[in-house]
């Protein structure tokens, strides 16, 4: 208690202007700013994978099966930060046993279940299966028994089944787009409809939202896979990556286009709010807000993928180019969920004051928290990767089996 | 039908049935009957402990209080709110006696000066009000006086008077613009003071031709903002912040 209340004294003195009393701490925190990124990540990373499946863009299939397992990956650890913040994670089967149609937060239950086992996993699994089945006959020990399990006892290879696999995997993914799109479009729709709160009440949200899932995603996929080639020591693929840095050079303007958008809007719309909100984001979130997303994560990599698209310098700059962007993007994209979540509480529903967010360092929601829920995804795509390699495709298959015949 | 199509449907049947199951074993009986919550809940919550009274019940004993409270300004509060749950006083008065806050604190709850509070509430700022003096030393609980005179609307226009407080119309009295009736104070909301309607009536001061002193700005009342109300570009509370 003693300790609660030293928290609102310090609060307390940098509040400005007139506040409401429970307005001075802030409900959401930094875990759930992560939930809106992670499950973005999500979204992009398999709107990536179906670039190359739905729409046949050669280029980019090195990174398919990476797209896929890291959009798992993150999918699992994307309702992470919900039940930290919530404090009762037995609680949230209750959602399925006994389902609220009419609430947006309750629907996500069945959004995530959906798009875990309905997309991701069944995607997954009609791609590795012929693998899988080969694998569980290579392998021995665990590893055998996992493959024979994963393999759901469908040991069939013949051509026939393996083309089912194709159009299965294929259909799954047509069906798969509209769904990520609706599990990151549901995040920004849960924002954009708190009518009573001027800084997410757009009904641009859930497509900004989207969009800068897109953007983060791309990013993601293209980080890990540079990352993972110089670990492995394998040549990166420049065609790849630089149809990547294509894509995500693309996937900026739309973004980028769409906050203008919103924020034209805002400023001609010029609400009673506009004047507290120009306040938040000249004071408390000048650095995350101007600084961090719009110059550093939008203007400087724009620029650079621009100059590397127009210029085509030598391989290696254009490395350093994407990896550069890639990063700037990721951390400008947190920080976009960061104003949006922390934005939205900063400011007084009187609108004449702002109140502050100090970060835990301990606790469900503090800053160790977050650290480890944004870790875990990466230690969970090592674990997927070496289950499952996503490397070449069906010769990883044959590298395995020579592996094994060879030892 | 491809074997993996069979396999799929087998595992998602599983799952379904799995989720029919559980659902029959923790979904309590009740739940669904009134709406999305568990109907026995209500006969829990039916059969807690009554710890409130309520006021119609004090009235039968303590009517004469009823009579000075009824028809007062804190008509609408009832007892309980300040004297505490009543429930085991009326069951037995003598064993289970009531407090009567005799501090300052519990009339602050109300009373102290809140921006969120609507305009005419009376609000005042405890450390600066009537000293240290508990509030029922000039106060009936039961029969709060309303506040008597124009020279008080500070009392409850808290902060409309802060604000104009800082600007240059802080020398005007609030009647200068607003003609106030005397019942005002005791029934803020039935009788409302007037407010300004023309915009020669800020021009009495602000004219080329006013008779004001000749600090006080000017305009030309005939092209200055001639499609406006003065109030529309110049908070008159205070005028030096543009709105």
């Amino acid at each position: 208690m003693e300790e609660l209340l030293r928290h609102l004294a310090e609060a307390q003195q940098q509040i400005t202007g007139y506040i409401y009393p429970n307005e001075i701490e802030l409900h959401w925190g930094l875990v759930i700013v992560l939930y809106p990124f992670i499950t973005g990540l999500v979204a992009g990373a398999f709107i990536l994978a179906s670039l190359e499946r739905v729409f046949n863009v050669k280029e980019v299939q090195p990174t398919y099966r990476l797209s896929l397992l890291t959009a798992l990956a993150f999918l699992l650890v994307a309702p992470l930060p919900l039940l930290a913040h919530l404090g009762h994670p037995e609680r949230a089967f209750e959602i399925f046993l006994t389902p609220h149609l009419q609430s947006a937060m309750a629907m996500f239950g069945f959004v995530y279940a959906w798009y875990l086992t309905v997309v991701l996993l069944l995607e997954v699994w009609f791609d590795y299966r012929r693998d899988i089945v080969v694998w569980s006959r290579t392998y021995r020990g665990w590893r055998r028994v996992l493959y024979s399990i994963l393999s759901l006892g469908v040991v069939s290879t013949s051509e026939e089944s393996l083309k089912f696999d194709e159009r299965a995997g294929r259909f799954i993914t047509i069906v798969g787009i509209p769904s990520a799109f609706l599990l990151h479009g549901y995040v920004g729709f849960i924002f954009g409809s708190v009518k009573a709160n001027p800084w997410w009440s757009s009904v641009l949200m859930p497509i900004v939202f989207l969009f800068s899932a897109i953007v983060s995603g791309i990013a993601l996929v293209l980080l890990i896979y540079m990352v993972s080639s110089w670990l492995r020591k394998h040549p990166i693929d420049m065609p790849c990556l630089d149809k990547l840095g294509q894509f995500l050079f693309y996937a900026l303007i739309l973004d980028v286009s769409l906050e203008l958008l919103d924020f034209v809007h805002r400023l001609y719309e010029a609400e009673e709010s506009i004047d507290i909100l120009a306040q938040m984001v000249q004071s408390r979130l000048f650095t995350s807000r101007v600084v961090v997303q719009a110059l550093m994560g939008t203007v400087v990599p724009l620029v650079v993928l621009a100059v590397v698209r127009a210029l085509k310098p030598r391989e290696l700059v254009r490395k350093v180019a994407y990896f550069g962007t890639g990063i700037l993007i990721l951390v400008a994209i947190f920080f976009m969920r960061w104003n949006v979540v922390l934005g939205g509480q900063l400011f007084s529903k009187s609108l004449r004051g702002l109140t502050v967010y100090k970060i835990g360092l301990a606790g469900a929601e503090g800053a160790v928290t977050a650290g480890i829920l944004t870790l875990l995804p990466f230690v969970i795509l090592i674990v997927l990767v070496r289950l499952l390699p996503p490397w070449s495709g069906k010769s990883g298959v044959r590298e395995v089996g020579q592996q094994t015949h060879s030892s | 039908m491809p074997s993996q199509v069979k396999r799929l449907i087998l595992l998602f049947g599983i799952a379904a049935a799995a989720l029919v199951l559980v659902r029959f074993l923790l979904v309590p009986d009740s739940f669904g009957r009134y709406g999305h919550y568990r109907a026995d809940a209500v006969d829990e919550v039916a059969g807690m402990e009554i710890r409130y009274a309520g006021h119609l019940l004090c009235q039968e004993c303590h009517d004469d209080v009823d009579a000075v409270k009824s028809g007062s300004m804190h008509e609408a509060v009832s007892c309980e709110a300040c004297h505490g749950p009543g429930n085991e006083h009326a069951e037995d008065p003598f064993e289970n006696r009531l407090s009567a806050p005799r501090g300052r604190r519990r009339c602050a709850y109300c009373h102290s000066y809140n921006p969120s509070r609507p305009t005419g509430f009376p609000q005042i700022e405890p450390d600066e009000h009537g000293g240290e003096e508990p509030c029922i030393t000039c106060h009936n609980p039961h029969q709060p006086e309303p506040l008597v005179g124009i020279e008080d609307c500070e009392a409850c226009h808290t902060e409309i008077a802060k604000t104009k407080s800082k600007s240059h119309h802080l020398s005007l009295h609030c009647t200068t613009c607003h003609a106030t009736q005397e019942r005002h104070p005791g029934a803020p909301r039935e009788m409302r003071p007037d407010k300004p309607r023309t915009r020669s009536f800020c021009g009495q001061c602000h004219g080329e031709d006013a008779s004001s002193p000749e600090t006080i700005p000017r305009v030309d009342m005939a092209t200055h903002g001639e499609d406006y109300l003065c109030w529309q570009c110049h908070y008159p509370h205070f005028p030096e912040g543009r709105r």
